[in-house]
């Protein structure tokens, strides 16, 4: 009953963060400088009436909030056919508007796209996950040994390496050996079977690593101070009293309450599973959300970017309230706050 | 306590099996797992790049070549009719009454030859006979002026705009096609270069919203030399040679574009073999491709300026000393153009005098002498002009006692924040002050239509034709979604501008536009700062033969000029 209540209670928090992510989320395209319209344009001589045509296509001419003039005409309904209600009616029907760019459903696009990043940053953040735990466990159990320097300087200096800058390290050191960019050689296509399966492989590989490697560096120094932190509690000194072996005493005791600060950094990193990977993806030209992103704000295409802020935040919010949920399993202490 | 750790096992079995997935795929060795011969050789183990590239002349006559193209440029959609990203695509894919080679250099297309009436208003096009659109139908003059009409009625929002003075067009037969004009225009070649003609058979009877939806990879047939086979969004692009093309067979059979997010990751491909062409090289990689074995570097003039805006709005909020044309020539006089050359574009552009680059050939005013870098005359300019420093500071003041202080803004990227400081230190020997603010694209682009500004440092892609250029000094053009940046409106301007609009001859609009180009370096709405230089490169043991005359290695001639490397 008691957790019943805490999750009940995330959950609600849960929506209202999403209600004032939308809210916001369309606020932010419109109090940005410069007209969208003239963004689209890029013709110098289209007429003004043309332009007008593309401000009615994207439901550029209507008000922002609320019609004044026909509130005051005493045409309520009227008055509320308006760019939010417009985006709130589409977001129902779980429409995102439609790109500047080629004019395509902005759903669709993230729809095609969002597997390929989230089968790139599994793979990198999974690797660093184990990665992490592990050199981190070992780092506190070797505590001030020479192992445990050597792996925190390694952790600092990965955590600290610009991701762009160790990626195009990495393309240029891999150059001739794997593809440089891309998702798939150009004409292979996932008829071709494991052919194609085995090209994709091939093209993950470098971006992988970058996720890895830069990923890896937070786990170990969280594992690290985590681990060292419970090694100094007085039940870890029972355990060793009791005559347990070191092995035991680090997996039953240790680990456990060592992973509690590790959970919410997992869900942390999942949560931007999809929007994470902008340079990774910038770097190894991966078709992905962030790619779609970054390409989004060189075009100045607001819709498609409004669609991808949005699923980024969603994924936020709901891994939030994962690891919120998922702590109310590990430590009792939690939904009795 | 049992049933948490179990449930950490989970989450370790999950990792672990996802870790797997990936990692499984990664060092399978794959080269021999292709499924024909083709794909190695469109971009095959970069291990093997070399050997595939001397091999495949050898492998016989069936192979294709393939050329495959490297680019940053976002391509959006294969719909003509919206997406301003794809003119690269374009050109290959579709014809044009008439053809661009070289900058400002026009050559008959699908119109072999025209013929202008006296009045100027009616043009006769002679049609080429026997040309057909990739899926098979014919392209006579009827379909050329279907074409056209389609075009405006539908005001197709990405060309139709050059037809806008097109009042009647008629096949008067298969091969003939006669174009009646509202009014004269001056530059009737360089409107028709950027109108595709496309054909009847995909896009009759399509509605205005189906047209703009169209995404089906049939919106790439036209009559060009490529025609467009498959469409990966953000990855790739395949083009297969049009063997009816009208001019002649394409050596290159296949045309691969791959797109990339970074120049730098491009640059690297090109190094490793898997690209034989990039479209774009960024000035700081040019050393390295330099230096490289079998790349070759193209440096070629192109209608890039850049430029610095000074506010010459009657109402703009600028100082009124910046209105002072003894100001303006002593700001001239600040400015080390060849510095801007060396340290903002490192030497890969030149220095400029007015506002047509040299790249456009006589349309460039070479009569006018540019104004040195001299910081003494601009000295004594200000002095002269009762600009003094009276309180000692070390700027200047104007009479009333302003001090002569300005808003100098920039985009904030780093060869524009180079220029700036270069502008800036040139200022402050003159005795002005313009501390270097760089923004980013949108809050600049948002400043110009209050013209809440002193100056900008900005650049424009010119046409090949000066009307644009001159377009952008009109009055009309100053009213919200116009393109007119510094305010500048002048009467004088104004008519010769409406003059050389209707001027058919070339050398009578060449002459106005000289007179305009005159007036602008005097009045100085632009201090015109650089042209700058377009650089390619291309892999030497590939390929070779591209026409590098044109301004550019990847136009439309290229692809039927380039030869692999036996």
């Amino acid at each position: 009953m008691e957790r019943g209540n805490y999750i009940l209670r995330k959950v609600g928090f849960a929506c209202l963060t999403l209600v004032a992510v939308v809210v916001f989320n369309f606020l932010l395209f419109r109090i940005l400088p410069g007209d969208p319209v003239k963004l689209i344009i890029h013709s110098p001589r289209m007429t003004r009436e043309a332009q007008a045509r593309i401000r009615a296509t994207f439901g550029l001419d209507k008000p922002i909030w609320f019609d004044g003039e026909r509130l005051r005409e005493g045409d309520v309904l009227g008055a509320l056919d308006t760019q939010f209600t417009a985006y709130l009616r589409n977001l129902l029907r779980g429409e995102l508007g439609i790109s500047f760019a080629n004019r395509r459903p902005v759903s669709d696009i993230l729809a095609e796209r969002v597997w390929r990043t989230v089968v790139l940053v599994l793979g990198g953040d999974v690797i660093a996950i184990l990665l992490g735990v592990s050199l981190g466990l070992l780092a506190a159990w070797r505590r001030g040994s020479r192992l445990d320097t050597g792996l925190l300087l390694t952790a600092l200096f990965t955590w600290a390496l610009p991701t762009f800058f160790l990626g195009i390290i990495l393309l240029i050191l891999a150059r001739g050996h794997l593809p440089t960019g891309g998702m798939v050689t150009p004409g292979l296509r996932p008829q071709d079977g494991l052919v194609y399966w085995l090209d994709v492989g091939r093209h993950l590989i470098l971006p992988t690593i970058t996720m890895a490697i830069v990923y890896t560096g937070e786990y170990i120094l969280i594992m690290r101070s985590g681990v060292m932190e419970v090694l100094a509690e007085d039940y870890i000194l029972t355990a060793k009293a009791k005559g347990l072996s070191t092995f035991r005493t680090l997996r039953d005791h240790a680990l456990k309450n060592a992973m509690l600060p590790m959970v919410t950094m997992i869900a942390l990193t999942f949560g931007y599973t999809v929007g994470g990977a902008i340079q990774v993806e910038t770097v190894f030209s991966w078709p992905g959300i962030g790619r779609l992103m970054y390409e989004a704000v060189q075009k100045r295409d607001y819709p498609v970017l409004q669609g991808a802020f949005l699923l980024l935040a969603v994924s936020v919010i709901v891994a939030n309230l994962l690891a919120e949920i998922l702590y109310s399993v590990l430590d009792p202490r939690v939904k009795a706050e | 306590m049992n049933r948490t750790a179990s449930k950490f096992l989970v989450i370790w079995v999950l990792a672990a099996i996802l870790l797997v997935a990936p990692v499984a795929c990664g060092p399978t060795p794959e080269p021999e797992a292709r499924p024909e011969p083709t794909e190695a050789l469109a971009e095959g183990a970069p291990a093997a790049e070399a050997a595939a590239a001397t091999e495949a002349p050898a492998a016989g006559p069936a192979e294709p070549v393939t050329l495959r193209v490297g680019t940053t440029y976002i391509w959006d959609t294969a719909n003509p009719t919206i997406g301003w990203y794809n003119y690269g695509l374009r050109y290959l894919l579709y014809d044009t009454l008439v053809e661009e080679a070289g900058i400002s250099h026009f050559v008959p297309g699908l119109a072999e030859s025209w013929d202008v009436s006296e009045d100027g208003l009616t043009w006769t096009f002679q049609i080429r006979e026997g040309v057909t659109f990739h899926d098979g139908t014919p392209c006579t003059a009827e379909d050329v002026a279907w074409s056209l009409n389609w075009t405006i009625e539908n005001e197709i929002e990405t060309f139709s705009f050059y037809l806008v003075n097109f009042a009647e067009i008629v096949a008067l037969d298969p091969t003939t096609l006669q174009v009646t004009l509202s009014e004269p225009v001056g530059n009737m070649e360089y409107l028709l270069m950027y109108v595709w003609i496309l054909p009847r058979s995909v896009w009759e009877g399509m509605d205005y919203d189906d047209i703009l939806e169209f995404e089906d990879l049939s919106a790439g047939i036209g009559t060009g030399p490529y025609k467009l086979v498959e469409w990966a969004e953000s990855e790739y692009l395949i083009l297969e040679a049009n063997k009816a093309y009208w001019r002649t067979t394409p050596a290159i059979d296949r045309v691969i574009y791959r797109e990339y997010a970074t120049e730098d990751a491009m640059v690297q491909a090109l190094l490793a073999g898997e690209i034989d062409v990039i479209d774009e090289a960024p000035r700081t990689a040019i050393p390295t491709l330099e230096k490289a074995a079998n790349v070759e570097v193209a440096v070629m003039p192109s209608t890039v300026i850049d430029e610095l805006i000074l506010n010459s709005h009657e109402e703009g909020s600028q100082p009124a000393s910046l209105n002072d044309p003894a100001v303006r020539l002593a700001i001239a006089y600040a400015i080390d153009k060849q510095q801007i050359v060396n340290v903002g574009f490192l030497g890969y552009a030149d220095p400029a005098s007015v506002i047509i680059p040299t790249s456009m050939g006589d349309w460039h005013n070479s009569d006018i002498q540019d104004i040195p870098f001299d910081p003494a005359e601009g000295n004594r300019i200000l002095d002269e002009a009762g600009y003094l420093d009276r309180n000692g500071d070390g700027i200047r003041e104007d009479p009333d006692g302003n001090p002569l202080q300005y808003r100098l803004y920039a985009e904030d990227d780093a060869t524009e924040t180079r220029i700036l400081q270069i502008i800036s230190d040139g200022l402050s020997q003159i005795g002005i002050s313009a501390p270097p603010t760089p923004m980013d694209q949108d809050s600049l682009i948002a400043l110009y239509p209050a013209f809440d500004f002193d100056m900008i440092l900005w650049g424009w892609g010119l046409d090949p034709d000066p009307d644009f250029a001159m377009l952008i000094f009109t009055c009309d053009q100053r009213a919200e979604g116009g393109w007119n940046d510094s305010g500048y409106c002048d009467d004088e301007f104004e008519e010769m501008y409406r003059q050389q609009a209707v001027t058919v001859d070339h050398k009578a609009r060449r002459e106005l536009i000289w007179k305009m180009q005159e007036k602008l370096f005097e009045d100085r709405p632009y201090i015109v700062l650089a042209y700058e230089e377009w650089v390619q490169a291309y892999r030497s043991d590939r390929f070779t033969g591209f026409g590098l005359e044109a301004g550019d290695i990847l136009w439309k001639a290229a692809f039927l000029m380039a030869r692999p490397v036996e």
